[in-house]
């Protein structure tokens, strides 16, 4: 396993980069949070359903976010 | 999501519910990062008393309003809700301690981090133990109420084992 040293300074930087997108993901609104839900139940249904999963994507429409 | 809010919202006023909170993976969107989930668990203290806890009721009144049962959730307002009894000390307390919040414009109530954090030591799943992880790493939460939950519910080894 790498140790923190050899990490690529510019993977380092992606790194960082992803840490601080997970904090500005977590302080947004709840709706804008169930918005982002939807989104992921929409990308991650078609993958799931192949490989005889559950899934499901919330039927809420945009008004009711 | 606000429609099926103010459903639960209307059984408790009613009476149907003694009070519910919302927990598992939506109940910890609330305080983390937004992440893949099918259905909103919903912890509920029935106003019945007795040893049996029994969702009968729940489900009848579910029914009049036109939201029909799909397995183990009920599908209300495009949203599969999962109605969970507190079936132990520590989510009595997380209901009874659940703090009450806005969504949009329909008040909700939702477990403490805290709480959720607990929840997760106690059911130990390797996906409640990575929800743990991102709770600390992104979560504001009052560690000395997180220590006094896990104390009283003896969970004290769990929470040191991971920050081993």
């Amino acid at each position: 396993m790498a140790t923190p040293e050899q990490i690529n300074p510019e993977v380092e930087k992606l790194f960082l980069a992803k840490i601080k997108r997970r904090h500005l993901l977590a302080a947004m609104s709840y709706p804008e949070k169930v918005r982002a839900l939807v989104q992921l139940q929409r990308m991650a249904y078609p993958i799931l359903k192949n490989r005889n999963k559950r899934a499901c994507i919330w039927q809420i429409d945009n008004t009711d976010i | 999501m606000e429609k099926t809010l103010q459903v639960l919202n209307s059984l408790e006023c009613n009476g149907v519910l003694g009070r519910y909170a919302i927990g598992g993976a939506m109940g910890a969107t609330f305080y983390i990062e937004p992440f893949l989930t099918f259905d909103l668990d919903v912890f509920v203290l029935l106003p019945q008393k007795g040893p049996l806890l029994i969702l009968t009721p729940l489900y009848e009144a579910l029914r009049e309003k036109g939201y029909r049962e799909e397995g183990e959730y009920v599908n209300i307002e495009g949203v599969p809700v999962q109605f969970l009894p507190a079936y132990n000390l520590l989510l009595e307390e997380a209901l009874t301690e659940a703090r009450t919040t806005n969504y949009d414009t329909t008040p909700t109530r939702v477990l403490r981090a805290e709480h959720l954090i607990a929840i997760c030591l106690q059911t130990g799943r390797d996906k409640d133990i990575d929800r743990v992880r991102l709770f600390t790493k992104e979560a504001s939460f009052d560690m000395e109420y997180l220590i006094a939950v896990l104390k009283r519910h003896g969970l004290e080894d769990a929470w040191q084992h991971l920050n081993k």
